[in-house]
């Protein structure tokens, strides 16, 4: 072996060791720059697929009118064609004027943004949003949508912050069952199944499928009173306590435009 | 192909495969989501004399732990440690097993990169339950490893053949490895 090679893995192991002994204030720096320096590339790779998805569909419109082509007129198909047009462009203007008026009728101080990408951990519920500390947003501000609450910023960069589900097993809520004084927390399974779990409830609790579940809003905690969580799917009672199994109020994996909630109005 | 070009562009790939993988949707049945930095991992390890191998590897295992890295109250869960002594660990043995198969082999390259993913993964879950406490087992645990896993297996040979005229192949890549001086 090389002088150099040896200086070489000398180094490395040095290197190693001092990134193995960071403390978690220098990783959240250090996370926070990685972010940075691939939200560029994040962003043009959701441009891309975004666009690559409605390549998709505009084939599959083609397609199907191709199929078509057949047994209809020329000016039958020039106007199967602009209504499919239209009927998008007003499905994004429903969509659209649903979350404007979302945000401007809710009490909460909103701030919009846009999901980026869902990471790839396996263990872990998190997404990357378009926002960070440029917009003003923190960590542990809740995340919400037009349906619910869908969990809080556990990183921020300055453009990009990442958001812990509630589908994860850390993102616990203090959370209340509609029509009951029944309270509990809220969370998600160590295996994430796209439901949640609702502990600490008492063991006789009435608890009825569709009920809703919303935040308690404890004091000093990070979400606010009042958010709808999801709905009781099912009850059962433990040793000590009853669970209840929640269907989450937004559809969390189809994810598009979120809420960031930066205060109250 | 120098392996100081090799070893730059692999580093250039890192944040690609990354981002690349975030973006990528979960498959079902139980929303698997695809894991394709250990398989680029496993390739520059395997195309790469040992010290830059080391080097790429470090390099791998902050991007990677820096990426899943969760914090609860200000503090870090698994910081990045573990993904510092697993990348490391697997470089080793895997400069080994290509010394032993007289360099880099699409078999070889498949085989390690199923197992990176699936040890990986396996480690997470792990380390998780040690921090957490408990260690909840059922068949879905199963299904969330095996998948990416056997998905790496299928993927590692469509990036090996992507990228073989870039590496000088079996015999000649351990030719290459004794003589190659990488110049830090």
């Amino acid at each position: 072996m090389k002088k150099l090679q040896i200086a070489a893995l000398i180094l490395l192991t040095v290197a190693g060791l001092f990134f193995c002994l960071l403390g978690s204030g220098t990783l959240a720096l250090m996370q926070s720059g990685l972010m940075s320096f691939l939200s560029p590339l994040s962003q043009s790779g959701h441009t891309v697929k975004k666009s690559l998805g409605s390549l998709g569909k505009d084939l599959l419109t083609l397609d199907q009118l191709e199929a078509e082509c057949s047994r209809l007129e020329a000016d039958n198909r020039r106007l199967r064609a602009e209504n499919n047009g239209l009927r998008d462009l007003l499905e994004e203007n429903n969509h659209l004027r649903q979350a404007l008026g979302y945000r401007e009728h809710s009490s909460f101080l909103l701030t919009p943004a846009t999901i980026l990408s869902h990471d790839a951990g396996v263990w872990w519920s998190s997404v990357k949003i378009n926002r960070g500390a440029k917009d003003g947003i923190a960590t542990d501000m809740p995340v919400i949508t037009d349906r619910g609450l869908i969990g809080k910023i556990t990183s921020v960069s300055d453009n990009v912050s990442e958001v812990l589900l509630i589908t994860d097993e850390n993102c616990k809520v203090a959370a209340k069952v509609e029509g009951t004084k029944e309270q509990g927390i809220c969370a998600g399974p160590r295996i994430a199944s796209g439901d949640l779990h609702l502990t600490f409830l008492s063991k006789l609790a009435d608890l009825q499928p569709g009920q809703k579940v919303y935040t308690a809003g404890v004091s000093g905690g990070v979400f606010p009173s009042g958010i709808s969580l999801g709905t009781v799917k099912s009850f059962h009672a433990r040793e000590l306590d009853g669970e209840a199994i929640l269907e989450p109020a937004a559809d969390l994996d189809n994810l598009e435009e979120v809420f960031i909630v930066t205060g109250a109005k | 192909m120098k392996p100081v070009i090799l070893f730059f562009l692999l580093c250039l790939l890192l944040p690609v495969f990354l981002v690349v993988q975030d973006l990528l949707p979960a498959l079902p049945p139980a929303r698997e989501r695809l894991q394709l930095f250990p398989v680029l991992f496993c390739f520059g390890v395997l195309a790469l004399p040992l010290t830059p191998a080391l080097c790429f590897a470090l390099i791998a295992s902050l991007m990677q732990g820096l990426e899943l890295l969760q914090f609860q109250s200000g503090h870090a869960e698994t910081g990045v440690a573990p993904y510092i002594v697993f990348f490391l660990c697997w470089t080793v043995i895997l400069q080994m097993a290509s010394e032993a198969t007289h360099g880099l082999r699409w078999e070889l390259h498949a085989l390690a990169s199923a197992l990176v993913t699936f040890t990986m993964l396996g480690g997470e879950y792990l380390l998780i339950c040690a921090k957490r406490g408990g260690l909840p087992l059922d068949s879905v645990l199963l299904i969330r490893m095996a998948v990416p896993c056997g998905i790496s297996l299928l993927l590692a040979p469509l990036l090996y053949f992507l990228m073989r005229h870039l590496v000088p192949l079996s015999s000649e890549g351990a030719v290459l490895k004794n003589q190659a001086s990488f110049d830090l």
